[in-house]
């Protein structure tokens, strides 16, 4: 591994027994992540971007799991590591805000403690330096008054402060990769932007790179340099930001982004929904996931599925029979 | 409960028994139907069936041990025990149905009510109710037979009975309200259906399950009750056999004959299981929602 | 505070239920409380004391006069005082059902903790059948078997019926003879501890803060213990209160057969002796505490998690 990868994600893949079969929710995913690169995972709900996320990490659920391939952050194989192996990273190396801040943090405790735990187990520090620490970091995350909120229980906070307690408690140990599963979904849309603000703020201070699972584009539109569109629980396109968005090849991708509601568009604008829905995970058809739904879906579309295949630009790819002509572009949001 | 949609779940269950919605109610469960209905079948036909006389005291063969002639032996005075585990299964399943159904005759359809029209009838009954239920039904009932004599059958269903009135009450009352405040219940009612009409199309339906799931185990606990009434003697009047009655007398006797003591506790054990059994899978069977996401 | 008036009005309804009990009986109270034997002048005094000239309602208020004076009466058997009968007998059962809810709550939280974290696993499933199959065997049954085995068959001393001695004067024998039932009872509260503690536990481990607190790198024992136990601990104590209420009563059968001179035993003898007062007097007391311990728990559920309140 270079020194400049951070994670190297080699054919991902989780699967869940349920009681209606084996469920593939993550397909054999594969991507680098270099240091200090903000990375966008995108898809609608159920395109298996937050089962990628923990699987990651690690963190999928214990029971009825199954998980292969690899996963490697700053070498460390996470695939098939125990719990206690895995307990080494957590925090350290890797650490993950979660979506919403009122069930992902203790209700009964205080966040202050809350933070101090990490400090503490983690890096073994004594009572008194980890408070200081602890209001340190609230300080970071900008949260007014720490001191005093030091000692607050969640439901005393707003949403967006929740969330910025649940940034400080990831940052602890300074891990070197930051995993933000939708961090600004559910909160309201001025905050959001404060949030995403502090993120790149931090990201930039500390030195760590960034995996950003959202379905909003216009979240990783201008924060992150390069982006993977998932679908069904596979890649369907990824390169860079920018590239993804001018030049994109497959179709969903294009669905995605007209999608979007845009600010520039006129009060009363139809807004674009993408026909159809997901498909179900448990029955899945032979060809390309999103043909059911695709306008311009041929025969081939679903009977076999596509590959990943480069397009023109080096590190862009994309899965598609019939993919969008090279030079078309979309309208941004 | 967990806010990510996304992430799926997987079922665990509620007794280390693996449970899927729907799935097929398992061997082990039709096992514990078929041992009930043999117990009513006995119950019901003790008379026509072939067995000794119960009541009848041979003084030749005291506290004889499991033989060709009697086959769960005899007891200390002589009679078949066999026959009296047969008979006495009467007193038992008599005071666990009969009890049960006088709680459900009246705490039911109260605590259905109660739970639909809500307002002052709830409160009011609800109170009464719980205020009820605070009181030990136990001891209530030790007290009640204690100083209401003479005792009978009858008398002892009644208090029982009127004993599980709160508990039937406060479970099915529960049951009801989860349901009455979902959706479809609501649309009902907008369309205008009757009351009657929707408690009997669309709540019966659904707390069927559990009012079915509660009665049996209610059951399998008045069953018990009784065998503790019958420690205390204040179940049946000997010579009558019934479960608990056995086992009482068989404690004098426990060194010379366990037979006595042994016999009608498995038959109380086994029945035991198989009720609580069949109540708590009917119960899992149908709650599809339990601990699934 | 509402909940105070809740108290106070079950305390009623169970005075007056228990002042009721009396009358039940065939006869007049006078007589029945003194048995045919009596003399005129004792059946007239014990009218004057109970009112019992007097229309019901009035005598219900002089027996509460009694009841709060803490005059129960006379005990027809032992010619004392039925509350000295009843605060003799009383702390017996406080000592077993505190070793059974000790030994129940030790072995119930490690092994639903255990369970939880590996739902379905071989630990699960056999403490699901096993404990299924304790629920099914009622406390005298087990009771009778234990004596059997333990008592008859292998002959640990001090542990038959009549083994009993009071605390102060032999401890050891004091604890041998209160193993038996103290052990029966734990084994049906076990039952129901397990269940629930497991099952609120896998609740709780499916929320999403366990799944935070498993990223922050903490060990399985300190995620149970810190993140996971005090939000289920709420439905443990709920169980606990519920079970323990009726602990008094289940109890005294298990009393009764060892001979310990606890208020089940004392309530069953009276029951046989008829001697009503004693029994009425048990049953009083015995409902006043189930209530009692029932809104202690509430309030002690409240501090714990004041959510509950909230809701």
């Amino acid at each position: 591994m270079s020194d400049e990868t951070l994670l190297v994600v080699r054919d991902l893949t989780t699967t869940f027994a349920t009681g209606g079969g084996d469920l593939t929710a993550v397909n054999h995913v594969s991507f680098d992540l270099a240091r200090n690169e903000t990375l966008g995972i995108v898809g609608e709900s159920g395109s298996g971007k937050t089962v990628l996320s923990r699987t990651i990490m690690g963190l999928q659920p214990r029971v009825n799991t199954t998980v292969t391939g690899s996963s490697i952050i700053d070498g460390f194989e996470v695939v098939g590591a125990s719990e206690n192996d895995k307990r080494t990273i957590w925090g350290t190396e890797v650490a993950m805000v979660f979506q919403d801040p009122m069930t992902s943090l203790n209700p009964v405790m205080r966040i202050g403690k809350q933070i101090d735990e990490a400090l503490r187990v983690r890096l073994g520090m004594s009572r008194k330096d980890a408070k200081a620490r602890a209001i340190e970091l609230l300080e970071l995350v900008g949260i007014p008054s720490p001191i005093e909120r030091y000692n607050a229980y969640p439901g005393q906070l707003s949403g967006g402060m929740r969330q910025r307690v649940v940034i400080a408690i990831a940052l602890a140990c300074s891990p070197k990769l930051l995993m933000a599963d939708e961090p600004t979904t559910g909160l309201d849309v001025t905050i959001q932007a404060q949030i995403l603000n502090l993120l790149d703020e931090l990201k930039e201070r500390l030195k760590m790179s960034v995996i950003l699972v959202t379905h909003d584009l216009g979240v990783v539109a201008t924060r992150t340099s390069r982006i993977v569109v998932m679908y069904a629980g596979r890649i369907v396109e990824t390169g860079t930001t920018r590239e993804v968005f001018h030049h994109h090849r497959m179709p969903y991708t294009r669905a995605l982004l007209e999608s979007s509601p845009k600010v520039s568009n006129k009060s009363h604008t139809r807004l674009v929904t993408i026909p159809g829905r997901p498909p179900n995970l448990l029955n899945l058809s032979p060809g390309c996931s999103f043909a059911p739904r695709c306008k311009y879906a041929t025969d081939q579309c679903h009977t076999e599925r596509p590959e990943l295949r480069p397009s023109i630009e080096p590190g862009h790819t994309f899965a598609c029979w019939n993919p969008l002509p090279v030079n078309s572009e979309a309208t941004l949001p | 409960m967990s806010s990510s949609p996304n992430l799926i779940v997987p079922n665990v269950s509620t007794l280390g028994v693996k449970e899927e919605p729907g799935q097929p109610l398992g061997l082990f469960f039709w096992i514990c139907v078929f041992w009930i209905g043999l117990n009513l079948f006995g119950a019901i036909f003790a008379n026509v069936l072939p067995l000794q006389n119960p009541l009848y005291e041979n003084f030749n063969a005291i506290n004889a041990a499991p033989g060709l002639h009697h086959l769960f032996g005899t007891d200390d005075l002589g009679r078949d025990i066999l026959a009296r585990v047969v008979y006495g299964s009467r007193v038992s399943i008599t005071v666990g149905l009969g009890s049960i159904l006088i709680g459900y005759g009246i705490g039911a359809p109260l605590g259905m009510l109660a739970a639909y029209r809500r307002g002052r009838f709830d409160a009011i009954l609800t109170t009464v109710m719980y205020l009820l239920l605070a009181f030990p039904a136990i001891i209530a009932t030790i007290a009640v037979l204690s100083f209401w004599t003479p005792r009978s059958l009858l008398k002892i269903i009644v208090v029982i009975g009127i004993a599980s009135i709160p508990l039937v009450y406060r479970v099915i009352r529960t049951a009801t309200l989860s349901v009455a405040t979902k959706d479809y219940v609501i649309a009902a009612k907008v369309q205008g259906a009757t009351d009657r009409r929707i408690l009997m199309k669309e709540l019966l339906p659904n707390i069927a399950p559990i009012a079915l799931s509660f009665f049996l185990i209610g059951v399998a606990t008045i069953i018990v009750l009784e065998g503790a009434l019958a420690f205390l003697g204040l179940s049946v009047n000997p010579p009558t056999p019934s479960w608990g009655n056995m086992i009482n007398e068989a404690r004098t006797v426990l060194s010379q004959n366990i037979w006595l003591a042994l016999f009608p506790s498995l038959a109380l054990c086994l029945f035991l299981i198989a009720l609580n059994f069949i109540g708590d899978r009917v119960r899992a069977h149908f709650d599809v929602a339990e601990n699934k996401l | 505070m509402k909940r105070l008036v809740l108290l106070v009005g079950i305390v009623f309804v169970i005075s007056v239920g228990s002042f009721y009990l009396i009358h039940l009986l065939p006869g007049n109270p006078a007589t029945v409380i003194l048995g045919f034997g009596a003399t005129p002048e004792a059946k007239a005094i014990l009218y004057k004391q109970l009112g019992l000239s007097k229309p019901i309602y009035l005598q219900y208020f002089v027996w509460l006069g009694n009841i709060v004076h803490g005059n129960l009466g006379i005990s027809f058997i032992s010619q004392t005082t039925v509350s000295s009968v009843i605060r003799s007998a009383l702390p017996i059962d406080g000592e077993i059902i505190i070793i059974s809810q000790i030994l129940a709550f030790a072995a119930a939280i490690p092994t639903a903790m255990r369970s939880a974290r590996k739902p379905d696993g071989i630990v699960d499933r056999i403490l699901g059948a096993g404990s299924f199959t304790l629920l099914s065997i009622p406390p005298y049954i087990l009771i009778v078997v234990l004596v059997l085995f333990i008592s008859i068959k292998l002959g640990v001393s001090g542990t038959g019926p009549s083994a009993y001695v009071s605390f102060g004067t032999d401890w050891i024998t004091n604890l041998e003879s209160l193993s038996l039932p103290a052990f029966t009872l734990a084994t049906g509260s076990f039952v129901v501890y397990y269940r629930v503690l497991r099952s609120d536990l896998i609740a709780t481990l499916q929320e999403e803060f366990i799944t935070m607190a498993r990223s922050k790198g903490l060990s399985q024992r300190r995620i149970m213990w810190r993140h996971a136990f005090r939000p289920s601990s709420v439905a443990l104590l709920g169980a606990a209160s519920v079970n323990i209420g009726g602990l008094l009563a289940a109890g005294f059968i298990v009393q009764y057969l060892l001979q310990i001179p606890g208020l089940g035993y004392t309530l069953i003898l009276a029951i046989n002796e008829s001697d009503f007062l004693v029994v009425q007097g048990i049953v009083l007391t015995v409902s006043v505490l189930v209530v009692v311990i029932n809104f202690f728990f509430d309030f002690i559920i409240n501090m714990v998690d004041p959510r509950i309140s909230r809701e």
